[in-house]
């Protein structure tokens, strides 16, 4: 049943001739190109661009859509992404046009509604975290931290502070050292217990007064409620140190404990995570970020305030703030997705939102309770909205791989957890199947993993077999890079 | 809750299979005294009917290009986005899937990312692409970080004061922790000043970032710049306007090293700042020091042509704290909103646009330069946008008068120049009718009208 022309590039599409879009006629008096732009400034040939039809453009997209797994179509437990279900209701909604089609540099005046919107995401964000300053600017949570990690660099700068390091546990998201680095801080790890909690006595030997922010993820990135943060919080603050909240685990708790509430300072959330995306193939998602009232001088311009006027409130965006670090980006923010995370949470309330934890959770430990009988949990006599199983076992006794596992399970119709992290470990299989999920798929898909870890180890080793694709050569792709078409490249 | 599975039968027998007592004993390992014993106080929750009125009012507030007639730019632009562009970015194969992590089952949005960079390099004269950027503004600070790391140089970079003023404001936020100081070089008559580049350019300047066409709306003389930035052995960051690519020369031709862009006016709607597209292309030799995802051409173990994501070891996941950037969700949907975009304008479509944009903005621009009230504030050509100066200098009234009547006249440039408080920018797409415009240079000349000019 597949159309197999579907891989053909638009360019090899391409005919001379063809259009997809016919513009209208110019309505003003026409002049001559060279009266309007010296010819120095103009291109001598029109962008190589392919000439398609617009039903073309529509079966080629429609058909490259089939090669993909989503959400919608699949079961897609990748750990620490949380792919949840994205509610249809929130993509019609942030599509109004008094939403989609609105200029960023509109006055306030013409945008009450809509500051009025984000002003309450804030106030929403801010009971969620237990933080009471609220900044919706950063565009992802990788952005967040560093407009964070900034905010703590300014923070201390007024303080007369030179603090240059920030820790953070060997099992944190990539991000978190990047983001340190890009702000100019050294990045310190910390290592982790064998039972995958931060190493006290690691971060004690590490903590000084040259230590700004300690970046903790909680729960963690093995799923695991980190039990010390209050006393991990209090020992960073001693030492005049912040604490950062990576976010990106929320679902798990959200109105079952509060950030602010176990010690951290400052926070992101990932919108298209938690509050339900979309992911977008890669996205857009959104980072915005929490922190303490000490901190809150120092966030991003601009933020969303409400004044009390004799004709109602008024909804503005506040920029005159000394002692912020600024701008992170253009514009107020990832708007699109602000909106879309508002009317989760909106659907949702504080109960329901207790609700998404409480079944995210319960999800997570049934299907844990189903897999740790026949694939090791290292870590894991219960967990949060997770859990990493190990193949190294498998891998020493029968050289069946995190990988193997991972690409037989698209074979059955299912996307495969992420693989190799956290990097503490070994052949690391990160489970998250979200509140989203029914029990049968979950039962089915602890079936699908016990049946595949029997198969012949060949046929794991050759697998996916029954995708378009299998097991693309990589090494190749990064030797030799081809990064964008050449003619005459059919595909074979 | 609309979206959980979960009947209470089923969380007692999921609960009895893992042994635990409770829903709340699966919380047991968090501290008593560290949880939240009461509800969030958020509002209540909303059924999708009372969540739909709820934005119906919300939306209904906010004026929008649907409701006025929009001559606002500034790096977000009321292009028309042709109804195949959503129905593909709306298919949830697409927009409900993540990064390609397992190529075997991501092959549409590798493909789709392929072609996205494929197009972009076509458009910009580059050699590669990557997959996207938050945002215009970020991606012109990622290609200044990038010129310093290729260049070897910390010392300084160049930036014209033509550039967006939000795109500087970006780029000294994420210098403040770090040596390199910005140079900012001035441009009294809207492009940039010759003699003051000449003098700023040095032997530790890392890059020259410059906008073409620039914040104004002006052409600047971006060879004779490229040629006196490599002869100092910097860098040449331009930002683009894609849509001005269908006419304008290539930024690869003229001697750009890396060009970025908002990608915005390729498909996407103005959404009030964002989510929007920062593209990224750059030369051959810096390839390996590009932030962000990129998608390769291999083959399979069958010996089938396909893509997967490449270059890996530059990035975050892989390399950590030496990573080229700390990006790791991008501005995917977008990318594809872009590619579809340019597929369905091919390279005569993009002519059109971008010539109807020149012929619109010129013939407002002129309409504008005959009442007694208003001059064109500089005189080098433009490409879409164009700045007035307001010679009654009440530019703050004008735009809230004009907003009553439905007309969102321009962007005041005061906020940005003090010395162009008496200034606003105007921008018009070939979404604009002659009508639209006209109503517009009326309107204005109507308000015009037995008022004394104000003096700052």
């Amino acid at each position: 049943m597949r159309n197999k022309q579907a891989t053909r590039l638009l360019l090899e599409l391409s005919e001379p001739g063809r259009r997809g879009a016919v513009l209208p006629e110019c309505d003003v008096p026409c002049q001559h190109l060279e009266n309007l732009v010296p010819d120095r400034f103009l291109a001598t040939s029109v962008p190589n661009l392919p000439e398609v039809t617009e039903p073309e453009v529509v079966r080629h997209y429609a058909n490259l859509s089939t090669l993909n797994m989503s959400v919608d179509t699949h079961f897609y437990p990748l750990g620490s992404c949380t792919m949840k279900y994205n509610p249809k209701r929130n993509e019609r909604l942030a599509a109004f046009p008094g939403i989609v089609d609105v200029h960023p540099y509109q006055s306030d005046r013409s945008l009450q509604g809509l500051l009025r919107l984000f002003y309450e995401l804030q106030q929403i964000l801010a009971e969620i975290s237990g933080l009471g300053a609220v900044s919706l600017q950063p565009a992802a949570g990788a952005h967040g931290e560093m407009a964070a990690l900034m905010v703590a660099a300014a923070y201390f700068r007024d303080q007369g502070e030179s603090r240059n390091k920030v820790l953070t546990p060997d099992s944190a998201h990539g991000t978190n050292p990047a983001s340190a680095k890009m702000c100019g801080f050294e990045s310190v790890t910390v290592k982790s217990t064998p039972q995958g909690f931060v190493d006290m006595d690691d971060l004690r030997s590490k903590l000084d007064e040259t230590v700004a922010v300690f970046m903790i993820t909680n729960p963690n990135t093995l799923g695991l409620f980190e039990h010390n943060v209050a006393a991990i919080a209090e020992e960073v603050h001693a030492r005049g140190g912040l604490i950062y909240l990576d976010g990106a685990n929320m679902n798990a708790i959200l109105g079952i404990t509060r950030p602010g509430d176990f010690g951290a300072d400052m926070m992101h959330f990932n919108p298209h995570k938690t509050f339900s995306g979309p992911h977008g193939g890669g996205g857009p998602g959104a980072g915005p970020i929490a922190v303490t009232e000490k901190l809150g001088d120092y966030l991003p311009v601009p933020i969303v305030v409400k004044k009390n006027s004799p004709d109602g409130p008024f909804f503005q965006l506040e920029f005159d703030r000394p002692r912020s670090i600024g701008r992170v980006r253009s514009f107020f923010g990832n708007c699109g997705v602000l909106v879309r995370a508002y009317c989760y949470l909106l659907t949702h309330g504080g109960a329901g939102l207790r609700r998404v934890a409480e079944n995210a959770v319960l999800n997570a430990n049934y299907l844990l309770s189903r897999v740790k009988h026949f694939l090791p949990v290292p870590q894991g006599e219960s967990c949060m909205h997770e859990f990493v199983a190990s193949a190294a076992e498998l891998k020493q006794d029968r050289g069946i791989a995190a990988m193997d596992l991972a690409k037989r399970l698209l074979d059955y119709g299912v996307h495969a957890p992420t693989v190799y992290f956290p990097l503490t470990v070994k052949e690391a299989i990160m489970i998250e199947p979200t509140e989203t999920e029914s029990r049968e798929t979950l039962d089915h898909f602890a079936e699908i993993l016990f049946r595949i870890i029997d198969e012949p180890v060949d046929l794991l080793h050759e697998a996916p077999h029954t995708t378009g694709v299998s097991r693309p050569d990589e090494v190749a792709a990064a030797r030799k890079p081809i990064l964008k078409w050449v003619a005459n490249n059919p595909p074979t | 809750m609309p979206y959980l599975y979960n009947t209470p039968e089923d969380q007692r027998a999921m609960l009895e299979a893992i042994g635990c007592a409770s829903i709340d004993a699966l919380f047991d390992t968090i501290p008593e005294e560290l949880r939240l014993n009461r509800p969030l106080d958020l509002p209540p929750a909303m059924g999708e009917l009372e969540l739909t009125r709820h934005i119906t009012e919300l939306a209904a507030q906010n004026l929008s290009s649907e409701s006025a007639d929009c001559f606002l730019g500034a790096g977000s632009y009321d292009h028309f986005i042709p109804a195949v562009v959503d129905y593909v970015a709306s298919r949830g194969e697409f927009y409900t899937s993540y990064t390609p992590y397992q190529a075997e089952v991501s092959q549409g949005n590798l493909q789709a990312m392929f072609e996205y960079q494929s197009m972009i390099c076509e458009l910009t004269g580059m050699d590669v692409s990557n997959q996207s950027l938050y945002d215009g503004g970020t991606a012109a600070v990622e290609a200044v970080l990038m010129s310093m790391d290729v260049t070897r140089r910390h010392g300084e970079v160049i930036v014209a004061q033509s550039v967006h003023p939000e795109y500087r404001q970006i780029l000294d936020t994420y210098l403040t922790s770090l040596p390199t100081k910005v140079v900012s070089v001035g441009c009294p008559k809207g492009t940039i000043d010759r003699e003051e580049f000449a003098e700023a350019l040095g032997e530790d300047t890392a890059c020259v970032l410059l906008q073409q066409p620039n914040f104004f709306g002006c052409l600047e003389e971006v060879r004779e710049l490229a040629e006196q930035t490599h002869a100092a052995g910097a860098l040449l960051v331009v930002v683009v306007d894609p849509i001005s690519l269908g006419l304008l020369e290539r930024p690869g031709e003229y001697g750009a090293d890396i060009v970025v862009a908002e990608g915005q006016s390729l498909g996407t709607p103005m959404q009030y700042g964002g989510p929007y597209l920062g593209i990224m292309a750059c030369r051959e030799a810096f390839v390996r020091r590009l932030p962000g995802r990129i998608a390769g051409q291999t083959v399979d173990r069958r010996g089938k042509r396909c893509w997967v994501l490449t270059l890996q070891t530059r990035e975050q996941h892989i390399r950590r704290d030496k990573a080229t950037s700390n990006i790791c969700t991008n501005q995917g949907l977008f990318a594809l909103r872009a590619s579809v975009y340019l597929a369905a304008m091919g390279p005569e479509g993009l002519r059109d646009v971008a010539g109807l944009c020149l012929q619109k903005a010129a013939y407002a621009r002129e309409s504008f330069a005959n009442l007694e009230r208003f001059e064109p504030a500089f005189d080098a050509p433009v490409f879409k946008e164009f700045v007035l100066r307001d010679r009654q200098n009440r530019v703050d009234q004008l735009l809230t008068d004009a907003e009553s009547a439905g007309i969102l006249a321009g962007v005041p440039l005061g906020r940005w120049y003090p010395e162009l408080s008496d200034c606003l920018l105007v921008a018009v797409t070939e979404k604009r009718t002659r009508s639209q415009i006209d109503r517009l240079v009326d309107f204005v000349a109507e308000d015009s009208k037995d008022k004394a000019p104000l003096h700052a």
